[in-house]
């Protein structure tokens, strides 16, 4: 990509000097072409992404096609249950092999040619062989599917990596599996992805995504008219139980934090003053006497937003969200959206579930919508850049490195800790990492 | 009576009322807007479940929308006119092109119509233009015929842009 070769150090673009008071970003890193180039080499095609839930691909021969940066993939299951990730692209030239987003098949048949692979990837199929491969020590083995570099889960999330440069995806999720820990462990039976999902584009960058889905400080003024819509409903429709919204953290009066939880993965946590109207209390008895009291307390009481580095959040707030997200060009990116639920839970709670989803959440929900016309305005504001900086000192004389008494009870090691989402504390840790990651090229991380 | 056996009355009131509500969207008369509808009345748009199908059963699958009564149509008002909505201000400009308007079924006063929908949207990012097709379910109630049920099959994904009832 020489045309496009960024020609600075990546590293003057985040002006890191927290001892000086001053941890800024260069505006130009959302929108700059050569940036974006490096960041779809080095960080999206040069590392850990998330690739799928373990539920989208349940049974041998269940796909879920995918792209780790701008290269397609598909997730498959195997015949002895295990998982394989494949280039998505038949090895004679190149048509993608799966037909949908997700599916079942026996065999993956191109459609163009008519070349077979099994599950595995293995070329079983071509047609027309003897009379195109006529050489007598002709083998349809080097026309096997390549493998990803990498591939692993953890607790049902599935992350693939091009690269086998990478370090184990345990050391990669680091404090942040902990954190994967309170939405996995709250389902007795495991979780399952809910059908129907929604795609919609994000004009803006994809760390401005990765901003806003653990920035808490917007919540009070862009989210107000969330809570002040729902507060009108439940007056007016004297509403009761789980069709209740919670509403107490937009509102900005309850314990809030946030954590940068290394290797650029953050998280963002509230305390729910109405626990009870959500789907999960149906569980409380059960995640009491069989969880450590200290998860289930933050599973019951606390709503979290994570985000794991580089390309998907998990939410669960109003309701229980797998966002993931693929970066197109630097003003553009797409987003879908996946409700994830406990499998077995109640069918009330289920409705509940996806009311809540649908009134926040979603291009057509009331709150998610005004978080993309806030990021799309930082893009647009970005261009601004005879004012070349964007601040994030927020709660910096308040920074806790290390973790905090909240992280020591629950039992995770993050780099930094801000007793209040309103502070930026969190972002230090995504732009190191994203520094690193960069000037490293396809480093670990 | 139409050749399909409807009342051509009947198919003209269907019609007036499906443009009608077209009509007020687009010119964001929203109190004559939700007045169209009855105090019960369902408004649905599914999500896709594949690229073929969508959702078929809100209770247990995703919608875009799914508002279970009236006042569900009032939050979303109720939120436009804030003024407060970072996605709503300034308001995305619309129109609506109605067509194939067919009266599919009537039993006593209950009403079921189908209509395919253009909607043209200006925005702050530029120009979309989106499809839609309708199932209405109609009531007669002291009178007048409102809307009691209305799903949206929304056929656009990857979208850009809120995506409000004034979009549908």
């Amino acid at each position: 990509m020489d045309g496009t070769a960024y020609r600075g150090s990546f590293r003057d673009l985040v002006d890191d000097r927290v001892d000086e008071g001053v941890f800024r970003v260069d505006r130009s890193i959302y929108t700059d072409e050569a940036v974006f180039e490096a960041e779809i080499e080095r960080i999206f095609e040069g590392g850990w992404v998330f690739l799928c839930h373990e539920g989208q691909v349940e049974n041998p021969g269940d796909y879920f096609a995918t792209e780790i940066g701008r290269q397609p993939v598909f997730v498959m299951r195997q015949k002895d249950g295990s998982l394989g990730c494949f280039i998505n692209a038949c090895s004679h030239r190149g048509a993608l092999l799966t037909p949908f987003r997700q599916g079942n098949a026996r065999a993956l048949t191109c459609r163009f040619h008519g070349w077979a692979y099994d599950l595995g990837g293995r070329c079983i199929r071509i047609k027309n062989e003897e009379s195109g491969f006529s050489d007598p020590d002709f083998s349809r083995e080097r026309f096997n599917l390549r493998r990803i570099g990498a591939l692993g889960s953890y607790k049902g999330f599935v992350f693939g990596s091009l690269t086998d440069d990478v370090p184990p995806l345990e050391d990669h999720l680091g404090a942040a599996a902990r954190w994967i820990d309170l939405l996995a462990d709250q389902a007795r039976d495991g979780l399952e992805v809910v059908p129907g999902s929604s795609t919609y584009m994000i004009r803006g960058n994809w760390k401005l995504q990765a901003e806003n889905s653990v920035d808490g400080y917007h919540v009070t003024t862009v989210h107000r008219v969330f809570a002040s819509t729902i507060s009108h409903r439940e007056t007016r429709d004297a509403t009761s139980g789980m069709r209740q919204t919670e509403s107490g953290r937009i509102k900005g009066n309850v314990p809030t934090g946030a954590y940068d939880l290394g290797n650029g993965h953050m998280s963002i946590w509230a305390l729910h003053t109405t626990p009870h109207v959500r789907p999960i209390y149906e569980s409380k008895d059960w995640l009491e006497e069989n969880l450590d009291p200290v998860a289930a307390d933050w599973i019951l009481n606390r709503g979290r937003n994570l985000y794991l580095f580089p390309n998907v959040m998990l939410m669960d707030n109003p309701s229980t969200q797998i966002r993931l997200m693929k970066p197109l060009s630097p003003g553009l990116a797409e987003v879908t959206v996946y409700c994830i639920a406990p499998k077995g839970e109640s069918t009330a709670a289920r409705a509940a579930r996806l009311r809540k989803f649908e009134d926040f959440y979603l291009t057509a929900g009331m709150a998610t919508s005004d978080d993309i016309a806030a990021l799309e305005s930082v893009q647009d504001g970005s261009f601004g850049r005879l004012s070349r900086w964007n601040d994030m000192t927020r709660g910096l004389p308040d920074l806790v490195v290390g973790p905090d008494q909240d992280a020591r009870n629950l039992g995770f090691e993050p780099a930094g800790c801000c007793p209040d989402w309103d502070h930026e504390g969190l972002f230090h840790g995504f732009y190191r990492a994203w520094v690193d990651r960069m000037e490293d090229g396809n480093a670990a991380g | 009576m139409s050749a399909d056996g409807i009342d051509a009355g009947l198919e003209r009131e269907v019609a007036a009322l499906i443009n009608r509500e077209a009509m007020l969207l687009d010119r964001r008369r929203w109190d004559e807007w939700i007045d169209l509808y009855t105090e019960d009345a369902v408004y649905w748009v599914p999500a896709w479940a594949s690229e073929e199908e969508t959702t078929t059963d809100p209770d247990t699958q995703l919608n875009l929308i799914y508002l279970r009564n009236r006042g569900g149509l009032e939050d979303r008002v109720f939120r436009i006119e804030s003024r407060d909505s970072y996605a709503s201000v300034p308001l995305d400009r619309t129109v609506h092109l109605i067509g194939n308007i067919l009266v599919e079924s009537v039993e006593a006063d209950r009403i079921e119509a189908s209509a395919n929908c253009i909607v043209h949207i200006y925005g702050k990012k530029g120009a979309a233009t989106r499809g839609g097709l309708y199932d209405f379910e109609f009531r007669r109630a002291d009178g007048a015929l409102r809307i009691a049920r209305k799903k949206i099959t929304f056929i656009d994904d990857r979208l850009e842009g809120p995506i409000d009832i004034y979009h549908l």
